[in-house]
This record gives structure tokens, sequence and C-alpha cells, in this order.
């Protein structure tokens, strides 16, 4: 047959309509600006006398001086450090226990009982608190009940070994994930060999299970220890009553909860809990390059041989299954239901007590019910608009020849080192300092842009695995084509990214709904998001509104936890 | 359709060289083949000439359109190049239909409605896919895909066609039907081409002309006739077909001009080849295994030499055997009808035939 096309090869090209370079440094600075705005302003902040909206200021080294002269400094740092090492130690052990019998052995219900055990990491550590208080607290149910039966408390939690617990719990989630990603990778040759060699179970545990998922245990122990210390919640809830502060709740009493805010003192000690961070942080990137020299794994894809526990099974069993119910079923159950009480007593008849009233009242006050609609706002819009932004920093960096891709991604990667409160405290700068910015003060708005910046590395983390695994052809044979840059990006990379930015949605939309520590230094009247409504509700004692709020945040967690596990789902193309 | 020309590309990652001095003058409707061993630079040069890659100098020209000029810095991205290129992992684009495959050049250059289907029917009848439109690419076959990447590459008649190793994916059998295939395509729609290859057979059946490349240079450009029977050096002649090799020392030229060779072990070789070498040097001959014949004792040929080779050991491959040989030192490769006995074998080398080298310090690999 004869080809009929006439000669035409880029004759008929239509021109391009959006030019690739100002797309990609239009990205870049934003990204820059985004993470600068503030980061700038706390160095500024830290280094001059007063508060940098006054006029007259001097710079100046004092403000590290003052901190360090400032009654409790000393103490507040020991015990900043004590909290984060012990926390590091409980989320550790419990972790890693879960992760090889949930992961390597053959124990009942391992499944369930993993799915539970990560439950904290869904909702946030602010209601897991209030679930503990609830439960645990002095006049917690659970203590109520014990105390009923054995005639004294049978303990304290508002403690610094207390808070460490349930930090610890909060936190093992981080240690399962990583410890049980390592050991379900491990070839089981190692262990089986280990066993015809004549070591016992527990011999093989101790001297090849364990010491082979040391690598996981190092690197998430760097990533436990940086979140404990950066932690409001805990440290509010359980710490502050019995006196005990740490950088965080330190922050908070002298910046959100104060009458005169001390500006510069809280730049300086935020510039100090940074500084600590970006250290961490390098150690982190030290020990995974050296742990990749010594990995094992062996490239195959192996499905590891479960480790027969043999009559242990059920005393594992027994063992992890009453921590799950003892430390997440039980304090969020209990949770709920007292958001269905007027009160909550081992002595009292529940059927006696039943009532909407706490509902109700979300319901009557528009600043509560505003709350919840500015979290669903912020989660739905401001979750997307972060999507869009770390998927066009990804395809940025990994496809396309814009001069700056390196540095684009290193600043996209900053906001690691700074905590969500610090984040907070530099918006909250960067508002007063920058001119047009006063407008957005008491708008949802400002929490969106800080909310975004402080997740623009977990966004990443979601997107860029996928994209590298997009054959680099694929838009390369858009290109030769005649597509230029950006529709190759609207038209080839972006659908096939589908699965992946739906799922990073998914993952920031969870974040921004439960994130409050970021919140908590830039809400203002009309901008109350569900975190800062639930710290308000606890300080004031109002426990039953405390309890139906945080009802209302996990259920929606659930329906979106769900709803994203459905889509994760969804069949990825090829 | 255009020509392309190609003048003194270089193309060079940090201090490592991929590509030297590349000269090529493509004409409109010629089908060129880059052919040589893997890091050559062969898909190097084909990425410059996509605008994939941008080279560190030199010039390229594709009809009128300057598409890289390293002195005035000249360059056009691969979207303003008009070229069609077929991708060796073919790259169809798994969330499209074969047919959305096809019609998106058709939609970068604004053809639509009856027209763009028209011609996306077209395309895919040229390639033999007319019943596969509304499939998915994962759920065709290789050869398949190779086409449905070819209808799309097709469909909007490109200034030149650049095919990437197109058949490498494919099973052997496969391969053969697809390149008897490729070549009835090849003298119905006569596009300037532009074929990557690192197997002879293709470059030999397909190719107007053949440029062999070598680490990063152009080492002979010629018709397939002329790369096959006069080899420019020994890499050419050991990588297009089986050669073997002959290395000693040039110690006579007649006035007849024939050459004497003594090997190594002193066996004396008398040749009429061509090529160029003084009395002294170290010399190299080549021989296609197909020239060289095996004799019983005693009978001998006019014009040619006897020489005495050891057996080193033999396969029997389907039909024949085939023989490991060494003579004066050099590894010989022969087909024999039948089995031979003893540790030795006579073989016949013609006077006239074969190719003489200046010896290379290093031997060439023996490929095949």
């Amino acid at each position: 047959m004869e080809l009929t096309i006439p000669n035409e090869g880029a004759a008929r090209l239509k021109t391009p309509r959006l030019g690739e370079a100002p797309t990609q440094y239009g990205l870049a600075i934003l990204t820059v600006c985004l993470v600068a705005a503030p980061i700038i302003p706390i160095i500024y902040q830290a280094f001059v006398d007063r508060a940098l909206y006054d006029a007259g200021e001097r710079f100046t080294v004092g403000n590290f001086d003052r901190l360090a002269a400032s009654s409790g400094f000393w103490q507040m740092a020991a015990d900043t450090l004590l909290f984060g090492a012990l926390a590091t130690v409980i989320a550790q052990v419990l972790g890693s226990t879960a992760a090889i019998l949930v992961g390597r052995t053959d124990m009942p219900g391992r499944r369930l009982l993993g799915e539970v055990f990560l439950w904290p990491l869904y909702v946030s550590s602010l209601i897991l608190s209030f679930a503990w208080a609830t439960v645990y607290g002095p006049s917690g149910y659970m203590t109520q009940l014990v105390e009923g039966v054995l005639g004294i408390a049978p303990w304290d939690l508002y403690t610094r070994v207390g808070m460490s617990v349930v930090a610890g719990v909060s936190l093992a989630p981080v240690s399962f994930i990583y410890g049980q990603s390592s050991a379900s990778a491990t070839d089981p040759t190692f262990e089986e060999a280990a066993r015809i060699a004549g070591a016992g179970k527990f011999a093989t545990l101790v001297s090849v299970t364990l010491p082979l998922m040391k690598p996981a245990i190092f690197y998430s122990t760097i990533l436990i220890f940086t979140s404990s210390i950066e932690v409001l919640s805990i440290p509010l809830v359980f710490g502050t009553p019995s006196g005990v502060r740490v950088f965080s709740t330190f922050l908070y009493e002298r910046v959100a909860n104060a009458a005169i805010p001390d500006y510069p003192l809280a730049a300086a000690a935020s510039l100090i809990l940074i500084a600590i961070i970006c250290g961490l942080i390098a150690l982190q990137g030290r020990i995974l390059g050296s742990t990749r020299k010594y990995e094992t794994l062996s490239g195959k894809a192996v499905r590891p041989r479960p480790f027969q526990l043999g009559r242990l099974r059920w005393l594992c069993f027994a063992l992890l299954g009453s921590y799950v119910v003892l430390a997440v079923i039980v304090p969020l159950g209990i949770l709920v239901l007292r958001a269905f009480v007027s009160f909550l007593h081992p002595l009292a008849p529940l059927a006696d007590v039943l009532t909407l009233d706490n509902f109700k009242a979300l319901w009557e006050f528009p600043v509560y019910a505003r709350s919840v609609w500015n979290s669903l706002f912020i989660a739905t819009f401001g979750g997307a608009l972060a999507t869009a932004l770390v998927l066009m920093i990804a395809i940025v960096v990994h496809r396309s020849d814009f001069r700056f891709r390196s540095p684009l991604l290193y600043v996209s990667m900053m906001p690691r080192a700074i905590p969500g409160l610090i984040a907070g405290i530099g918006f909250f700068y960067a508002v007063a300092l920058i001119p047009g910015f006063a407008a957005l003060r008491s708008t949802v708005f400002i929490l969106i842009l800080a909310f975004t910046m402080a997740t623009i590395p977990l966004g990443y983390g979601a997107v860029a695995p996928m994209l590298m695994k997009i054959s680099p052809d694929l838009d390369r044979a858009a290109r030769v084509q005649g597509a230029d840059w950006w529709t190759t990006v609207t038209r080839i990379i972006v659908p096939l990214m589908r699965p992946a930015y739906i799922a990073c949605f998914a993952i920031l939309f969870i974040s921004f709904f439960k994130e409050y520590s970021t919140a908590v230094f830039l809400y203002a009247p009309g901008s109350e998001v569900i975190g800062t409504t639930l710290l308000q509700f606890w300080t004031q004692g109002h426990i039953g509104y405390v309890a139906s709020l945080s009802s209302i945040q996990i259920v929606i967690i659930a329906i979106c936890v769900a709803a994203a596990r459905g889509l994760f789902g969804v069949k990825i193309y090829g | 359709m255009a020509e392309l020309v190609i003048d003194q590309l270089a193309k060079r990652f940090g201090g490592v060289v991929a590509v030297e001095g590349f000269s090529l003058h493509v004409r409109d409707g010629e089908f060129v083949s880059l052919l040589g061993p893997s890091g050559c630079g062969k898909s190097t040069t084909l990425a410059a000439i996509a605008g994939l890659d941008r080279p560190t100098s030199g010039s390229i020209r594709i009809g009128s359109k300057t598409c890289f000029d390293g002195k005035t810095g000249a360059y056009l991205p691969p979207e303003a190049r008009g070229c069609g290129l077929v991708f060796q992992s073919y790259a169809l684009w798994p969330h499209m239909t074969v047919a959305q495959n096809v019609a998106f050049p058709l939609k970068l250059r604004k053809i639509r409605g009856a027209e763009q289907q028209k011609r996306v029917q077209d395309a895919l009848a040229l390639v033999e896919l007319d019943g596969f439109a509304d499939r998915y690419p994962h759920q065709l076959s290789g050869g398949q895909q190779q086409r449905a990447a070819l209808a799309r590459t097709l469909v909007y008649n490109p200034d030149i066609l650049l095919l990437d190793e197109p058949l490498s994916n494919l099973d052997a059998k496969l391969r053969d039907r697809a390149r008897v295939w490729l070549a009835e395509l090849r003298t119905k729609l006569r596009m300037t081409t532009i074929y990557v290859t690192h197997d002879q057979v293709e470059a030999l059946a397909l190719s107007d002309r053949i440029v062999v490349m070598n680490k990063g240079r152009v080492v002979q450009v010629g018709t397939p006739e002329e790369i096959y029977e006069k080899p420019a050096d020994t890499f050419v002649a050991d990588f297009i077909g089986t050669t073997n090799f002959l290395r000693g020392l040039h110690v006579g030229s007649a006035t007849s001009g024939s050459h004497a060779i003594r090997l190594d072990d002193g066996q004396v070789l008398e040749v009429l080849a061509r090529g160029s070498s003084k009395e002294g040097n170290r010399i190299t001959f080549a021989l296609r295994p197909s020239e060289m014949v095996l004799v019983r004792d005693g009978t001998a040929f006019a014009e040619g030499t006897v020489l005495n080779a050891a057996l080193m050991s033999q396969s029997y491959i389907g039909g024949k055997w085939q023989l490991a040989l060494e003579i004066g030192g050099n590894p010989i490769r022969l087909d024999a009808i039948e089995r031979h006995d003893g540790n030795t074998v006579r073989v016949w080398i013609p006077k006239e035939g074969g190719y003489l080298f200046p010896s290379d310090p290093a031997r060439p690999t023996v490929a095949h």
C-alpha cells in the first residue's frame, strides 16, 4: 500500500504554550520562598535584642546567654534528652519485638495485630495523649479500676518515665515499619543455616535475626529520637502538671501561652533545636551510607519462611495481643466511649450516664464546629495544593534539564530539620515581617502554607519512587515526536503518576488533618483547627468535648485510611 | 524527508570520550546503519541527532535546519527537529491505547477528527496492526509492540527516521521475520533512516551504507559489500562476519605483487592480498573461513599454500563439524563435512583473496 502522508515533519507543530524555563524557575523560586519563609525570620530574631517587628533593634548574641541563664534551662535540656532517650528505647523495644513477631514468625493473628499496632501513627499524638490520660491518668478509668482492687494508685503517668512510655507507644510504629521491612526482606537461609549448625530458636534470634536488623534499628533510632524531642502534646499533657519541661513545652509556654511572649528567647531556643536535629540528620545520612555497604540482602524477591515458634506461639500472641489491647484499643475505645457519656467511672452504670450532649455542644457553638470545617478544608484544599507542588518538584528534579535541580531537591528536603512547632513560630514571624503577609494572618491560608512547607519531604517521598520507576524513554518518545517539555509533563508523566499522586494526597490529607503543633502559634479566631480546639478544651477541662471532637477526628481519619487502602490497590499500569 | 549532515561531532562525559570526530552525510532517502559493539558510541550519536543529548562540539544539520552547532551554540530541542525515533524499549505509553499512542503526534500537530482517524488507520494498516487499535500496549506481543511503536513514528512522516536497535528485544525467530518485513517497508517508504544496531546481519541486509564504529570513532563507511569484502582493518574484518587471522613477519615482496609471510612457527605463506606493508614489519593476514580448504595428504592445489595446522578440538554443530585449529599460534575456525582424526590437518590458503593489515599491538578479539 501507499503511504499517503504529506511531508510535514515539525512544520505544523503548534507553538509551545508555556515556556519551559519560566515554569521551572517559578517553581524553584516558590519552593525556596516557602522553605525560607520560616527559617530566615527565626535566624534574624535569634540575633536581635527585641521582638522583630519592634523598631530600633540591635544585633546581639545576648539571647543565647539569657537562654542559658534563664531559670530551669539546664534542667529542661537534660529532661529533653532523657525524655528522648527513654522514649526511643521504649519505642525500639516494642517496635522491633513486634516487627520480628509479625514479620518473621508463625504467630497466630500476626497480620491483624500488626495492623492495630500501627494505629498510633494514624491518629495524632495529641489524641493518643488524651486517650492515655483518660484511661491511665491519675483519675483515669483503668487507674481507678485497678486502684479499687489494690487500694493504692498502681502507677503515675505524670512523671518523666510516664511521658516517655506514652511517647514510646506513640512512636513504636516507626520502629515497627523499619524493622518489618528489613525483617521480611532478609534471606531466611541465614537463620536456617544457624539452626542447622545447631543453634536453638532463641540463640538464632539473638545471634542472627537481631544483628541483621541492626541497620534498620540504627536508622529508625535517630528518626524516633528526633520525633520525640519535637513532639508537643505528650510533654504538655503528662509533663506540665508535674512541672517537667522539655524544649517543645518551653517554647509553647514562652510564646503561645505567655502573656508577654519572649520572642528573642524562643527564637534562640528554636535555633538550638534546629541545630541538634541537623546534626542528627547528618548522622542518619552517614549511618545509611555505611549500612548500605554491609547490606546482606539478596536482590531476588525471597518469600521468607516464617520462624516456627512452636509452643511459644500462643504465649507470644497473648503478649503482643495484650499490648495492642491495653496500649491502643482500650485507650482509644474509652476515649470514644467518653464522648457518649457525661461522666465515666468504673462504679457508674453506663446506662445512667449515656448522652449526646458532648456532640451537641460541638454543633451548637459555631467556634467548635468551625474547627472541624477548617481542618477538613485545610486537609482537602491544602493537601491537593501540596500534592501538586511536590509532584512538580519531583518532576523538575528527575525529569528536566533544569540547571538547579540538585539544589532544588536539597532545599525541598530542608523542612526535615524544622519541627512543626518551630515552623509555626517562623511563619508567625514571617507574617509580622513581610509587608503583604498581614492579610493572611487570621486565615486558614497561612496554616496551609505552613503545613505545606512542613510536609514537602513527606510528600516528595511518596511520589519520587514511582517517578524513578517510569522509563525516561516514555517522555523522550513524546519529545522526539514534537511535544515540548510542558506537554510531555501534562500528557505523559502526570497521567502515568496517577497512583502515586493519589497515594500522596491521601498521606498529606491525613497529615494536614491531624496536624496541630504547627498551628499552635498560627491560629487566630476564625482559623481554629481540630488540634488547637482540642488543646483549648483540654486546658479548660472539658474532657467530654475533647472526647467527642477526638472521636470525629478518629472516624474521619479511619474513613480516609480505608479509602486510601482501596486506592492503593488500584492496579498500576504496566 | 531530508538529508542529514553531521560534522566533527564529539560527546564527552566528564573526561570520558563517548564519540569523537564523527562526520557523516546521509543523502535524502538513504538508509544508513551505525554498527558496532556496545559502548562504541552509536547510541550516543543517535541521541545527539534526536536532540536527547547535547553534544560537546561539532554540528548537526537536518535538511535546512541547523539542529546543533558547537561554534555558534545553536541548539534545537528534540521537539523542534522533526525526527522520528523508535526506541529499543518501544516506549509505548502504557496509559493510552494503540490508537491513542499513534494519534498523539497528530494531536500535537493539530490534526483532528476524520483526518486524524484516517491517518491512524493508515499507519496501523501499514504495520499490519489493523485490528489492534483499541488494545493497550501491555496486551500486545513484543513484535506487535515494536510495530505499534513504528506506526506511532511513521504517522507524522518525520524528516528522518531513527531506529535504535528496534529488533533486539525480539526472540531469534521473530527477529528474522521482522527484519524481512522491515526491509520490505524500507523499499516502500524510502525514508532517510539511521539504524543503530550491533547485529551485522541486520546492518548488511537493510542498509544502503554502513558506518562501523569502535571506541567512539568511525572505523569505516561503505556499502554492505565494501564493508564485508574490503574491511578497513582487523576490527572491521573481525566484527563483520567470521574471519581468521594469521600473524607473522613480512619477509618479502615479489614483482608479481605477491607477499611472503613467515608465521611464528616457521611456515611461510605466499599471498597476493591487497594492503600495504613494508618488509620486516609484522603483519596480519585476514581470510574468511569459507575461503580456506582442508586438504588430504598429497593433493596440492595450484596458486596457494598448504599449511600444517594443529587440531585443538572439534564439535558437531548439526550437519557439519566445527574445527578449532591452530596455525603458528593463531587460533583458526573452520567448518568441515566430516570428523577428522589425528592431531594435525592440512589447510590450503588461496593465493588470491584475503587482506593484509599492519599488525595491531593488541590482538583483535575473536568474536563469533
